[in-house]
């Protein structure tokens, strides 16, 4: 039984691995595998030629792991798309599927056939890309002075997590209801009214959190957690943002910082940093400046005449070494490659059903759907189709919107579970690309999305009639 | 007539209209130019590729243009900056005529992102990146646009002249260490540029019209017009910048308006009124920067500017005479503190003369210059500086005339009255370091000590300072010993390793 379950597992293998075969043999014939390896190794090369950076060496890193990678994968997915709009189709087209079909080979394994022999097409000019851009980084952050390399091995090339002070969600949950309660005690408050009171409160109970008024100090508390014991000797970054509703001459504000909770752990401090409001600043503190439990207390103080505001989602951040950038760059290829995949899934269900050249206009009519969700977002935030005046803060209204607006979010939620990862520019800031990113994008972009295109795309493949296509042979 | 005749004579009469084409095309494209009847030019000194570019995407390049700067907003929206050297040069040489572009551009640059950055080098950079766009590449295609020169003169005015940025004292320093690499650290000398002798000097000549696209005639005849000025600290560059626009605005002026000129002309007297504050550069070795002084000499040429620019707008004349009697009231303060008593009563009797019913004083409504002697305004002045200015210049002005003062005093044997002045310049410090602490380095002054330092070698210059008999007294008095035998030339060089304080 085992042994005649294992043959049929070498024999399945055996069939999807001669339909990848023909595909990696048709891309070949087709010149496209030596045409668009040659185009991504020209991107590699010449970009750095071409593109002017910040002036140092962090930035023409980050411009150069930007730029690459977009053009990488840009390149890639439309040569994905197109392949496997190509691959498919005018097999049919072209009565070659006609005589494979007849062979001992399920619908199903020709086309998993075809998507398994584009992605592994993918997966080698990935890694001969992804090789050439990691030695070029590599043989260029080897050429600065130390104290350069430095700055970049502890900035950018590096996998960095982060840890946040904890929100107060639920002290800020309370404290508003008990706000709440004492003002209906007061005043009769509408009940249409309720929620905007509500809200109103919830925002005064946050600002006491986030506040921090001329003269005063701020004090946060981090919890490090495991990373405590990897983190001895390891400089850690101070990631932080604040606004304010006043404008300064100069344009800043000045803030003093201090590190550590003597007499437990040494303390740092900083000298008077001016510091723009409503833009990230990072700055590295001293060493070993945390608890034997991890716990990390730092202190800020306002030297202004003015009171900031530091948000309780991103006003301040602890940045600290995770991993290797090396490590962190192969995660980041391997959620570019499950965006390969799925863009593979999509040329290939179109096709399934479409000629060439229509696949091709339909899948790349949904990549444009893709990179155009932002207008659609725009309509699902303003709860409305029709133009919104935000000088007069009055919307319109269109009585499509019952039914577009639940649609266009809809489709905003489907496109998300691809959109939302982001490893380039993880990447070119110094950010841990996670295993858990990884995972889950396999999950979503692969299995979930993937996977419903390669079932919509098999399903109509399996059924469909192959004799009664046009030939064009 | 043959079909083949026929052919061939078309081919000739087109050659020969081509050729007349060509003739006239010259001549229509300077009418066309000189009558401004087309706001499309030809680009001059492009590269090819930008040429091509700009011609072969036509109507184009204006969305390509849109597309990158939303780009860029998006970007800086999400404080990400590394990219934006070169969305900024791709966007500006895809419109290379569009003046605006450049100065929203350059400006964004230099005003915007510079200070997100915390680090001073960093801001620096986007400063000096902001100067480039418009000097290297916006004046190469745009040579005589009389707004890009006076941004460039503005950002040589304000973002490193004045102290609104907390790090303008860096940019001063990083401007004067790279102007230090043109005049070889020491005196600037206009004419070793003009003239170079020597392979040094022609190298530096080189770096000058290369590097900083400025011209040393140029520069001289600005010297001898407004100066003498010093060509390390940006004010001078300032002036520069705004006189250069001046003379191309002479030489196409059909195309200005009367606004731009006065833009440029501000820009001059507002520099040098500016450089008449703290246009004196002096190193201080020991803690490898400069600090800076009142340039007294340049007062008179200070205030022709300023009447000059009275005459010349009429619009703002009120405004122009009103900055010229803040200016003339501050000159003749300045000449008191430092001890230049005829000199200040010469500029007192001139800025009553002009100004016989304007009142000097703050919330004094009877201080008309009839009423105040030289003696009681400038001591009313001292209170008023002492109590509320915030400029860092005008008080290290005042610090050091009073030092001046004291020391002179000192020299006469009033060692009473010397003591007075250096407590009153003590207690100037102490209430101006105790009022600006929360700007910290940004408005900064130096210890009392080193201002003494810097006072008493002026002092003790053989070549400027006070006479023999006086220097050897004050030596005395502070216990320097005797006089060495005279260097060979003295410099007020920026130290090499200077850097910022």
């Amino acid at each position: 039984m085992l042994c005649r379950r294992l043959f049929d597992i070498g024999s399945l293998m055996q069939r999807l691995l001669a339909i990848t075969w023909l595909t990696w043999k048709a891309a070949f014939r087709f010149k496209l595998f030596l045409v668009v390896a040659v185009l991504l190794l020209a991107s590699v090369v010449g970009l750095p030629l071409l593109i002017k950076d910040d002036g140092t060496a962090r930035g023409f890193t980050q411009i150069l792991l930007t730029y690459t990678l977009s053009t990488v994968t840009g390149l890639l997915g439309l040569s994905t798309l197109w392949l496997a709009c190509g691959t498919l189709a005018r097999d049919i087209e072209e009565c070659q599927m006609q005589v494979v079909a007849v062979k001992p080979i399920a619908r199903w394994q020709i086309w998993l056939g075809k998507w398994l022999g584009i992605m592994s097409l993918n997966a080698t000019l990935l890694t001969l890309v992804g090789l050439s851009i990691y030695g070029l980084l590599q043989w260029r952050a080897s050429r600065l002075p130390p104290d350069e390399q430095n700055v970049l091995r502890n900035e950018v090339l590096v996998a960095r997590g982060s840890a946040k002070p904890p929100t107060f969600d639920k002290d800020i949950d309370t404290e508003t209801e008990r706000r709440l309660q004492d003002r209906l005690k007061k005043t009769r408050v509408d009940s249409a009214d309720l929620t905007l009171v509500r809200k109103q409160i919830r925002e005064q109970v946050r600002a006491d959190y986030q506040l921090v008024p001329p003269s005063y100090a701020k004090r946060w508390v981090i919890d490090l957690g495991q990373a405590k014991n990897y983190l001895r000797n390891q400089p850690l970054y101070l990631r932080i943002k604040f606004n304010t509703a006043d404008q300064s001459a100069s344009g800043t504000f000045g803030g003093l910082w201090e590190a550590g909770d003597p007499p437990r752990t040494p303390a740092w401090r900083s000298e008077l940093m001016s510091l723009a409001p409503d833009t990230f600043h990072e700055f590295a503190i001293d060493p070993n400046l945390f608890d034997d439990n991890g716990v990390l207390t730092v202190q800020f103080f306002n030297v202004n005449n003015t009171a900031l505001l530091f948000p309780l989602d991103e006003g301040f951040e602890v940045l600290y070494r995770e991993g290797s950038f090396g490590v962190n760059f192969i995660r980041a290829l391997g959620i570019i490659f499950c965006w390969m995949a799925l863009l593979a899934a999509l040329g290939l269900a179109a096709a399934s059903l479409l000629s060439f050249p229509v696949a091709a206009f339909c899948a790349l009519g949904v990549l444009t759907l893709v990179f155009a969700s932002g207008t659609m977002a725009n309509a699902v935030s303003e709860g409305t189709i029709a133009g919104f005046s935000s000088e007069k803060g009055t919307k319109g209204s269109s009585p499509a919107d019952v039914v577009v607006i639940p649609t266009f979010r809809a489709i905003l939620k489907v496109i998300g579970l691809a959109r939302d990862y982001s490893p380039i520019d993880s990447l070119s800031t110094g950010r841990s690309v996670t295993w858990e990113q990884l995972g889950s994008a396999v999950v979503q972009v692969v299995g979930l999305l993937g996977g419903s295109l390669a079932c919509i795309g098999i399903f109509i493949f399996t059924r469909r009639e192959l004799a009664t296509a046009q030939g064009t042979q | 007539m043959s079909s083949k005749w026929k052919k061939s004579l078309l081919v000739v009469l087109a050659i020969a209209l081509l050729a007349v084409v060509f003739q006239v095309q010259e001549s229509l494209n300077h009418d066309r130019d000189s009558l401004g009847l087309t706001r499309v030019q030809p680009l001059e000194n492009a590269p090819p590729v930008l040429a091509f570019t700009t011609v072969a995407l036509g109507g184009f390049r204006g969305l390509i243009s849109n597309i990158l700067w939303i780009r860029a907003t998006e970007l800086q929206d999400n404080d990400k900056y590394f990219e934006m050297a070169q969305l900024a040069a791709w966007i500006t040489k895809l419109e290379p005529h569009f003046v605006q572009v450049w100065l929203e551009q350059a400006w964004n640059m230099a005003y915007n992102i510079s200070v997100k950055f915390k680090d001073y080098p960093d801001r620096w950079r986007w400063v000096d990146r902001g100067l480039e766009l418009l000097r290297d590449d916006g004046l190469r295609y745009n040579p005589n646009e009389t707004l890009i020169y006076r941004e460039l003169a503005w950002f040589f005015q304000h973002k490193m002249g004045a102290n609104m940025d907390d790090a303008n004292m860096y940019y001063k320093q990083e401007w004067a260490n790279e102007m230090a690499q043109v005049f070889a650290k020491k005196t600037p000398d206009l004419e070793e540029l003009i003239n170079p002798q020597t392979d040094d000097q022609k190298r530096r000549a080189q770096l000058l019209r290369d590097k900083y696209k400025m011209d040393p005639e140029f520069m001289k005849e600005i010297d001898e017009r407004y100066g003498p000025l010093e060509w390390r600290l940006p004010e001078a560059h300032a002036i520069y910048w705004a006189a250069l626009g001046l003379k191309k605005a002479e030489l196409n002026p059909t195309k200005i308006k009367d606004d731009d000129l006065i833009t440029l002309r501000r820009v001059i007297y507002q520099s040098m009124q500016m450089a008449f504050q703290r246009g004196r550069l002096v190193s201080n070795p020991i803690i490898k920067a400069f600090e800076f002084g009142p340039n007294l000499d340049i007062i008179p040429k200070v205030s022709a500017a300023y009447e000059q620019a009275a005459k010349d707008d009429a619009k703002n004349r009120d405004h122009i005479e009103k900055a010229h009697k803040n200016f003339l009231k501050d000159a003749v303060y300045f000449l008191y503190v430092h001890n230049r008593i005829p000199d200040a009563a010469r500029w007192y009797q001139i800025l009553g003369t002009k100004f016989p019913n304007n009142t000097l004083l703050d919330f004094q409504t009877n201080s008309f210059p009839r009423n105040l002697t030289l003696d009681e305004y400038a001591v009313s002045r001292v209170q008023e500086d002492v109590g509320e200015t915030m400029s860092r210049d005008r008080i290290k002005a005042i610090i050091e005339g009073l030092l001046a003062n004291a020391l002179s005093c000192l020299a006469i044997g009033d060692d009473e009255r010397a003591a007075g002045y250096k407590l009153l310049a003590e207690k100037v410090r102490t209430t101006y370091s105790s009022k600006t602490r929360a700007r910290g380095e940004a408005l900064a002054i130096s210890s009392l000590d080193d201002i003494q330092r810097e006072v008493v070698n002026r002092m003790l210059d053989p070549e400027n300072g006070v006479v023999p008999e006086m220097r050897a007294v004050l030596r005395t008095k502070l216990n320097m010993g005797p006089e060495p035998p005279r260097p060979a030339r003295a410099t007020n060089a920026v130290p090499e390793s200077a850097s910022s304080k």
